[in-house]
């Protein structure tokens, strides 16, 4: 039988939305491939066609969320303050729409986010880059100009720094995870200032 | 060849002229940093410190020696503004207990040089802000909305920040004027960190024989001061102490919003009223300033005798002076509450103070201090006694007394410092706290330089502990 696009996606929306409850429910290390395939009526075969294990599914759920953060961030109005506080802003709106995933994080960190990964999934991928946009974005707007690549691949690992010490943070309502990205942003807004410092310098110096 | 003296003169480190000539940026600066957290981190930022003062006072005593005395002054005056501009500097960016240990070195205006003063006590209302986002972030944190939402009005710009957080200026959906007190993420930790260094740079006393006694005054700070982190506690007890004033009193603590109110946000009431600087600055007549001493005073008596509780927190930033003549008092984080025993001895200190009898005051003291007769113990009990008489006598002798006194001021102070250099710590775990309270009160008449008769006052507030004063006789 061939399946058109149509049931692809549907099939798809499926698995996402069985894999949800689940992993609310029962948790994710304990919610299984097979679970997943049964609870959205799929053969368990069938799941594999669409992702290739089960952080991949995870993955695109996180995805969803996070491309809500980003649709929340662009339809607000422009913020005052600094590049550095805005992208509190921004990091911070995340963590509100990421709540409910925060304990299952460490999963994807550890694979798919991590920076150092070779190979991605394809989700991962869009996440990172519609999150990057948006940080170059900011930047841009607030007078910092382009980001260079190592700049953003700065900023990504200490991200990932944060949403892995948030996921186990026990302090009262996470309250350290917001001192931390205080320190981070610092750290890489003050590391862009002192870059551009010094190629300035290096340009004057060159001419 | 050896070196010249204008060679030396020139090796020595001077402080950039622009570091030193402005308090704006280390301020502005330090508004950047966030709190540092890590143990070693902070330890070495307090040796930095302790190491900046130290060169600081080093280098101009070295370069006192080739110059003349005109010279020597001025340059003095410079080390005492760069010994402040440093250790404001780093204590804006230790905020928590050091900053505490700031505010109490600022009631002192004479142990420590004037620009020094100057200097610290702008710790009392201009820490450095922390930015709007992590403020708005707080508030979503601790009272689920943003502050937008949560209240009708909300000023994004602090206007005081203390040592634990910053305060905004806010209307409620239903109309009050509010101030709402925001605490720094993590400052409980912050202060542990702090308690644990300042511990270690303790230890070297460990072979005293006072130490267990220092170490029992130590946990007991250290306690009451993890407890201030805390602003439901706060809430609690300025709640209690509100209580404790009626309106002809003239007094005003803010009354608490507990809606809007966690363990990291406290909202009460916005008292529009000014610190005691700007208060002097208008130049009040002697009778403006004795009325708000005697204000001072009733709260205090008021405070301890009615409500049983210290008020250790004494500095002039929690006093405001309101335009029509009321005191308002705020901050109540760092209240000490007396249990039995302690009570029972501070009525035995009230009866040796009120009768004048010597050998009852001798008692109370050895009791309070752990003394004994042993001759080893006499020079405590000498200055113990001292200090006992410096801070209790103007209260109860019954008549005006000229607080503004520099000479009775400095004497107080040299004694304190006498017990410090002499390391007798040996005393009730809650002694830090009344010291710093009965200091406080000093420091402030002293300011103000009152000159009253505070024995009224004091006895009409010292009914409500149902001693009967006539029965020292």
């Amino acid at each position: 039988m061939r399946v058109n696009a149509e049931t692809k996606i549907e099939t798809r929306w499926r698995i996402l939305e069985a894999a949800e409850q689940l992993f609310a429910s029962g948790g994710y290390e304990a919610s299984t491939t097979r679970d997943i395939a049964d609870a959205a009526g799929i053969a368990n075969g069938t799941l594999f066609n669409y992702f290739p294990n089960k952080e991949a599914i995870l993955a695109s759920l996180v995805a969803g969320v996070a491309a809500g953060i980003h649709a929340d961030f662009e339809n607000r109005s422009p913020e005052d303050g600094s590049f550095e506080e805005v992208l509190f802003a921004f990091v911070a709106a995340g963590l509100r729409r990421l709540k409910p995933w925060r304990k299952h994080l460490p999963v994807l960190l550890e694979t798919l986010l991590n920076p150092l990964t070779l190979a991605p999934a394809e989700d991962a991928v869009a996440m990172r880059r519609s999150h990057l946009e948006t940080v170059a974005r900011l930047a841009r707007q607030h007078g910092v100009g382009d980001l260079p690549a190592v700049a953003l691949q700065l900023y990504w690992t200490l991200y990932i720094g944060v949403l892995m010490f948030w996921a186990q943070d026990s302090s009262p309502k996470q309250e350290d995870t917001l001192g931390l990205l205080d320190t981070s942003l610092a750290m890489f807004t003050g590391w862009l200032q002192a870059e551009k410092h010094s190629t300035t310098h290096k340009k004057k110096g060159g001419a | 060849m050896p070196p010249t003296l204008d060679e030396l003169m020139r090796a020595l480190p001077e402080v950039e002229p622009a570091e030193a000539e402005s308090l704006g940026k280390p301020l502005a600066a330090a508004s950047l940093w966030p709190v540092p957290v890590g143990r070693w981190r902070r330890l070495r930022l307090l040796g930095t410190l302790q190491a900046k003062i130290g060169a600081a006072y080093l280098f101009y005593w070295i370069r006192g020696w080739f110059k003349n005395v005109e010279h020597r002054e001025r340059l003095l005056a410079e080390t005492h503004w760069r010994t402040a501009v440093s250790l404001l500097d780093s204590m804006s960016y230790l905020r928590g207990a050091v900053m505490k240990i700031g505010q109490t070195l600022a009631n002192f205006p004479d142990i420590v040089p004037r620009a020094v003063v100057e200097t610290l006590e702008q710790l009392h209302y201009d820490a450095p802000p922390l930015h709007w986002s992590l403020l708005r972030e707080m508030v979503h944190h601790e009272l689920g909305d943003d502050p937008e939402n949560v209240f009708a009005s909300f000023d994004k710009q602090a206007f005081a920040a203390a040592s634990l957080g910053q305060v905004h200026r806010a209307r409620l959906k239903t109309g009050e004027e509010v101030a709402v007190k925001i605490q720094y993420p993590g400052i409980a930790r912050t202060i542990r960190e702090d308690f644990r260094n300042f511990f270690l740079l303790l230890l070297p006393g460990r072979l005293n024989k006072d130490w267990q006694s220092t170490k029992d005054q130590f946990d007991d700070l250290r306690a009451r001061l993890e407890r201030e982190t805390d602003y439901s506690v706060e809430a609690a007890v300025q709640e209690k102490v509100r209580a404790l004033f009626r309106e002809d009193d003239g007094i005003v603590v803010p009354r608490v919003y507990p809606r809007y109110s966690t363990s990291r946000v406290l909202t009460m009431d916005y008292l529009d009223g000014v610190h005691i600087d700007e208060f002097l600055a208008r130049t009040p007549s002697q009778e403006e300033r004795n009325e708000f001493a005697r204000k001072i005073v009733r709260a205090w008596a008021r405070i301890l005798y009615a409500g049983r509780l210290s008020y250790a927190d004494m500095h002039p930033g929690n006093f405001l002076f309101l335009p029509d003549g009321r005191l308002g008092v705020i901050d109540f984080g760092f209240m000490v509450a007396h249990t039995d025993d302690e009570w029972r001895d501070l009525h035995k200190v009230d009866r040796a103070m009120t009768t004048g009898r010597r050998e009852d005051l001798i008692a109370a003291i050895k009791e309070w201090g752990y003394l004994t007769d042993s001759p080893e113990d006499a020079d405590r009990l000498r200055l113990h006694e001292a200090f006992a008489e410096w801070c209790w006598l103007t209260h109860s002798r019954g008549r005006s007394f000229d607080f503004g006194d520099e000479a009775d001021f400095r004497r107080g102070i040299d004694l304190f410092l006498e017990m410090i250099r002499k390391r007798y710590s040996r005393a009730r775990p809650c002694t830090p706290a009344i010291a710093r309270m009965n200091f406080g009160v000093r420091a402030l008449l002293y300011r103000l330089k009152a000159n009253i008769d505070p024995r009224p006052i004091s006895e009409e507030e010292v009914k409500a502990t149902g001693w009967d004063r006539s029965d020292y006789a």
